[in-house]
Order: C-alpha cells, then sequence, then structure tokens
C-alpha cells in the first residue's frame, strides 16, 4: 500500500503530465483554439469577436457649424437582419474639436480609448456593459506633462493589461522627434520610449536612418519584434494641406525611417531608410509568414520589412501604387489569409487592391472609386466585408464638392468591391469620420 | 505533422523536468532569444492590490502576504479549464518555473509562485489543495501557493484591481469550460509593485525567467527601489 505522500505525488505527476500536455498543444503550433475572427489589423493580444461584427465604432472629427460641432463617437448597426443595419444607432459627443483620429481598445475588449492629436486627450469609453450604447468612462488629459513631452496620442494599440500609444510629435518643438507611451488599462502612466535619432541612437543598428519620427507601432509576437513607422509633427499635420506643399522646408518635414524594436526589452534594434512617409504597419498572420507592409505616403510605394534567410530583418520597395504622379496611399489592410492587400488611396479616392501571395512582388489586381477622397479602411476576418472612412485630417481633406464625408460598407468576392450601406456624416450633421473600429457582444477567449 | 511537433514539444516540456534549463530553446511560438537579465528595466505598472483569500487549508490570509518580500509570480485560473492556451498553459508555465528553482538556489530563496482561482464556487480549498500537489515533487524549489476566496464578494475586487476580465460562457458545457477569461499572468516585485503583466501571446517561460532574474538583479544593485510609477528613462 503505497503512503499519502507518494499517492500525492503520482497524483501530481499526472496532473502535471495533464497541464504540460495541454499546454503542450498550444506551444506546437498557432491556431488551434484561436477565434478565427474580427478586423484583420487587431492588435495580437485583443480579445476576439466571436462571428461577424455587430457594430462599427467610428470616431468622428467635428465639424464647427455642422450638428454640435464636436468630436463624437459614432456606433453604426453592422448587424445583419438588424431593423437598424447601416443606420446610426449612438452618438457620443466629447466636448470640443480634439482633430479625432485613432483608436482602439484595452485587451479584454472593454474600453475604446479614442484619441486626439491636437488636444492630445485620449477619452476612454466602457464597450463591455452594452457594446451597442458606449459609456464614457474618463479622460486622460495633461498628456505631454505625464509623459515627460510626447504629444500627438495616435494609435492605441492593445498589450497584455496596458495599452501602446505611438505618438506623431512633441510638446517642445512640435517636430516629428517623438516617443511611445505605454499606459496600463486603468488608464495610469507607465513609460515612455523615445523613437531613436542618428544623435540619440539607443543602441540601434542602422542609426543613420533613425529620425525620431513615429506613427504606428505594431508587434509580431511570435518574433518577440516591434516595427514602427513615421509620419510628421504637429507643426505640420495641423497646418492647411495647400500651404504646407508650397513650403519646401516644411515638405522635408516628413519621416523617413521605420525601426525595429526588442518588443520585450522595448529597444531599438535596427532603423531603415524608407522615404516618404510610411505610415500603416500590417503584419502577416501565417504561422511562419514574417514580415509585415507598409506604404509610403509621399512616394506612392509599396514596402516590405521582413526577415531574410539569414535571420537579418530587411526593408525594400516592392511596388509603386497608382502610377507616377502619386495617389497618397494613407490606409492598407491585409486579408487574414495574407493573400490580398487593400490600399486606400487619398488623392484620387480608390481603393487599389493587390494580389501579395508572393509579398516580395506585389500585383495589382482590382481597382474602384470609392468617394472623392478616401482615408481608413477597415476588413472582416473572413475577407468578405470592407468599411471605408472618408477624412484624413481636418486641414488636409479636400474643399468644396470633392469634401465627401462618409462610411460606406462594400462586399469582397475575390474579384470585386460591391456596394452596400452609405452613411452620408455631413448629411446626418455628423463630422469627418476617421478611424472604424468593430464591436460585438460577443466576444470570446 | 502536428503529432511529430506535439511529441516535441512534449519532449521539450520532459526535458525541463529532467534538468535542463527552462530557457534554453525556442519554439514555433516564441522563436526568438531570451534578453539577458539585467540589460533592460521593467517599470512600475501599479501596486498589487490586496485581497482577502483561502488557502488549501481554509484558513484566511491576505493577498497582500503573498505579494510582498520575494518576487512573485502569480497566476489567475480555474482548475475547470480545459482551453489549451489559457489556465493549463500558465499553470504549465508555473509548473516549469517550479521545477526551475528546484534547480537554482537563488530562485527558491528569492521566488514565490501563486495561483489564484476565479472560480470560488468549484475551487474550494479542497480542490486547490488537490492541485497544490503540483508543488509536491520538488519540495525545494521555490513556494507554490494555491489559494482561492470564500465567495464571489470577496473575489470581486481583487478582479478588479487586477483588472482580471471573467464571464460566464453562453455554453455552461462549453469542452473548454464554463467561463470566458482574459489570460492574465503578473510578476510583482518584493516590494509589492507589479512589473510585468503576460498572456497567451508573452507567456514564454524564458521571458518570465529573465524578468525575474532582472528584478533579483535590481534588487542587488539597489536594494529599496523608489516605487516610482512610470518612467521617462529611454529618451
Amino acid at each position: 500500500m503505497k503512503s499519502d505522500s507518494q499517492s500525492n505525488i503520482n497524483w501530481a505527476k499526472r496532473l502535471g503530465h495533464y497541464i504540460l500536455t495541454l499546454a503542450a498543444l498550444w506551444a506546437c503550433g498557432p491556431g488551434i483554439t484561436r477565434a478565427q475572427a474580427d478586423e484583420t489589423c487587431s492588435s495580437p493580444y485583443l480579445a476576439r469577436i466571436e462571428g461577424q461584427e455587430e457594430f462599427i465604432y467610428v470616431w468622428t472629427l467635428g465639424v464647427e457649424g455642422l450638428g454640435d460641432g464636436s468630436d463624437k463617437l459614432v456606433v453604426v448597426d453592422a448587424k445583419p437582419g438588424s431593423p437598424t443595419y447601416g443606420k446610426v444607432i449612438d452618438t457620443h459627443s466629447v466636448g470640443g474639436r480634439n482633430e479625432a483620429h485613432h483608436g482602439g481598445f484595452t485587451d479584454d475588449r472593454r474600453q475604446l480609448w479614442l484619441s486626439g492629436l491636437e488636444s492630445s486627450k485620449i477619452f476612454i469609453f466602457d464597450v463591455y456593459s452594452n457594446p451597442a450604447h458606449p459609456r464614457y468612462l474618463k479622460t486622460i488629459e495633461n498628456f505631454a506633462k505625464t509623459t515627460g513631452g510626447a504629444v500627438g496620442p495616435h494609435g492605441v494599440y492593445a498589450l497584455p493589461g496596458r495599452v501602446l500609444v505611438p505618438c506623431l510629435s512633441n510638446g517642445k518643438d512640435q517636430s516629428g522627434r517623438t516617443a511611445l507611451v505605454e499606459f496600463s488599462n486603468d488608464g495610469d502612466y507607465i513609460a515612455t520610449h523615445w523613437l531613436p535619432t542618428k544623435d540619440e541612437p539607443r543602441g540601434v543598428a542602422g542609426a543613420k536612418s533613425a529620425d525620431g519620427y513615429g506613427y504606428d507601432a505594431r508587434v509580431l509576437p511570435r518574433k518577440n519584434v516591434l516595427l514602427t513607422s513615421s509620419f510628421t509633427g504637429l507643426n505640420n499635420y495641423m497646418r492647411s494641406f495647400g500651404d504646407l506643399v508650397k513650403d519646401a522646408e516644411a515638405m522635408k518635414q516628413f519621416g523617413s525611417s521605420m525601426v525595429l524594436w526588442n518588443f520585450h526589452t522595448r529597444q531599438p534594434k535596427k532603423a531603415f531608410n524608407v522615404p516618404g512617409a510610411p505610415l500603416e504597419i500590417r503584419w502577416a498572420w501565417g504561422e511562419k509568414h514574417n514580415y509585415a507592409f507598409t506604404a509610403t505616403a509621399l512616394t506612392s510605394k509599396l514596402w516590405l520589412c521582413f526577415e531574410d534567410d539569414k535571420g537579418e530583418w530587411q526593408a525594400k520597395e516592392t511596388a509603386s501604387i497608382g502610377g507616377e504622379n502619386g495617389v497618397l496611399p494613407v490606409d492598407i489592410s491585409l486579408s487574414a489569409d495574407d493573400r490580398t492587400l487593400f490600399v486606400d488611396c487619398f488623392g484620387d479616392g480608390k481603393c487599389r487592391v493587390f494580389d501579395v501571395a508572393d509579398p516580395h512582388h506585389p500585383k495589382q489586381i482590382y481597382e474602384r472609386p470609392v468617394g472623392k477622397q478616401l482615408n481608413m479602411v477597415s476588413q472582416s476576418w473572413d475577407g468578405k466585408r470592407l468599411y471605408f472612412s472618408s477624412s484624413l485630417l481636418a486641414r488636409w481633406d479636400k474643399g468644396g464638392d470633392d469634401n465627401e464625408q462618409f462610411v460606406k460598407a462594400f462586399a469582397w468576392d475575390g474579384h470585386e468591391l460591391k456596394p452596400g450601406f452609405a452613411l452620408d456624416f455631413t448629411t446626418l450633421k455628423l463630422g469627418r469620420p476617421h478611424h472604424m473600429l468593430f464591436g460585438s457582444t460577443r466576444v470570446g477567449k | 505533422m502536428k503529432t511529430i511537433r506535439f511529441l516535441s514539444a512534449l519532449l521539450a516540456a520532459g526535458a525541463i523536468a529532467s534538468g535542463e534549463p527552462a530557457d534554453s530553446a525556442r519554439t514555433a511560438e516564441h522563436d526568438y532569444d531570451a534578453p539577458v537579465p539585467g540589460s533592460y528595466t521593467l517599470p512600475v505598472i501599479k501596486p498589487a492590490a490586496d485581497g482577502a483569500l483561502l488557502d488549501t487549508s481554509g484558513k484566511p490570509l491576505r493577498l497582500r502576504e503573498l505579494t510582498r518580500s520575494r518576487v512573485t509570480v502569480l497566476s489567475f485560473i480555474y482548475t475547470r479549464c480545459a482551453a489549451a492556451n489559457a489556465c493549463p498553459y500558465a499553470t504549465g508555465v508555473l509548473l516549469q518555473l517550479h521545477r526551475a528553482s528546484s534547480a537554482d538556489s537563488d530562485l527558491a530563496k528569492h521566488l514565490r509562485l501563486v495561483s489564484i482561482s476565479f472560480d470560488p464556487v468549484n475551487d474550494t480549498p479542497e480542490r486547490m489543495s488537490a492541485w497544490s500537489s503540483l508543488s509536491a515533487q520538488h519540495p525545494a524549489a521555490a513556494p507554490w501557493h494555491f489559494v482561492t476566496t470564500h465567495s464571489q464578494t470577496e473575489l470581486d475586487p481583487i478582479l478588479t484591481a487586477y483588472g482580471q476580465a471573467v464571464d460566464k460562457k453562453q455554453n455552461p458545457l462549453a469542452p473548454t469550460g464554463p467561463l470566458n477569461h482574459t489570460l492574465r499572468v503578473f510578476l510583482v516585485d518584493s516590494a509589492g509593485n507589479i512589473r510585468n503583466i503576460y498572456s497567451s501571446g508573452t507567456l514564454d517561460v524564458r521571458l518570465v525567467l529573465a524578468d525575474v532574474r532582472t528584478l533579483l538583479l535590481e534588487s542587488i544593485r539597489d536594494p529599496a527601489p523608489t516605487a516610482n510609477h512610470g518612467s521617462h528613462a529611454t529618451k
């Protein structure tokens, strides 16, 4: 007869084996238990929607004299079969105009954070209690003082228990020199990581390419790398675009770098020369796809950042977008199977679609006008639904009849985009719609 | 192919059990080298909250007692969870840390592991006691506490303070368990400050070990660190 302690140890061994077996099941390959839904460019740390998105949250810039004139969170019903499908079902003004821009969820998807590029305020909403009707919680203010000088909070990227906020500028000279900032999910400040420059390289390889500018920041967890891109500072993005392009000196003040970081240590490892303001970053999802796409706004090029056969990270131009004149590509969306890249072009209002099955040799396969101006695109995980919005920046949007302000839904069948619902945000007296994020009552793990 | 990879992963786990270092191998999910401990910093995120707990004998204790004086790796779990990338995975990582500490006197002396249940109705002290036998295999290793709460009333403020999301699934008979939850594992320094938060994408035993050793090195360099909340240090 075994003693109690021996029996306990045997039981513990069996339990330990069971736990390690389950753990190993996960460790041996991705995709075993992961939900396959949600927006394709979401943070990999974000709790996923199960099934189709039910709501589109639209962070909208207020327009003086239009409605209440304030920036607002607009909720659009996207639930098939709903009597209010394709309609605005809720709005929440934040009071005043902040140059509403991008937003993001906390990793548990309970909060939606919305940032203002001019005021540097971040507005936090509860989207858990009632996803159809978000509830305002609080505002992060005094951003520059809290962060040690960063301003222009751009994106909000979910990390475990915290968010990463890549910024565009700094409070000292309002140039493009800027930082990445971390806050806890409670809204408490954690840390500031300044982008490297050639004068303050922080150990980065290729320091001569490091300009200190920021824009997007996204992680490939499997490789423990964070990639950042670069745009311009408050001096430029709050200036009239017509004036800006006539100012040769100001036009030199745009980012021309991407930086690869050790994500865990938050240390910059390698800077790449990517001229022309590389903006949105889209990591591939495939389990061996060690690459990310970006598009350069001012030079109208697709770029690929990739790990080569020797394990070295590289960046290279792979394709032109829209010919030689430039079409100001501003947002890109990669399908979940890594085969199709949608490129929104503000200049001519077209969405261009590239076959990127061979990421080193993208081929345009389709294009169609979406509006007279076009900015953001959000794509469902199954690749069947895409939502487009119109506004770039308050002072950069087109004027007169070209100043269309909309959210439009399209269906993609693998060959063409077919229009669905369309909302005119001017007629609805809402403002300039910018970033669109998916919401649902069904969030799984 | 999956079977081969599965067996490889099991062998890797077995290798840890047989004494090979837990921080040696890359996997498909963690395809990088772990950083050198002490080569980076871990900013304070927030103080680790207190709360009312029950130990495996049903005796009351405070969570505060389990988040001070040692570096603590604290994992929220429920034992009915059968989602491979959730509680079993987190407990598997703590099991590897426990084994690693049995072969490292510094870890054995300065590390503490805590598995705290968010399912008090089912995870009774008796149930947690059964699970605590996991630590019986390595009696010389770092202490590993399995704790629960008396009821949801005591649990809720702890979940709120740590940001641990838990919901009941629509299908209580779901094969992966009846609760939806985020995976949360916390690294707490010896002064009781949360210094890192891991979830499925970042919960790599090699990273956790590097972080633990970074905090141990920090305590040698600066025995009484200021609990500054936030850092501009990386300018």
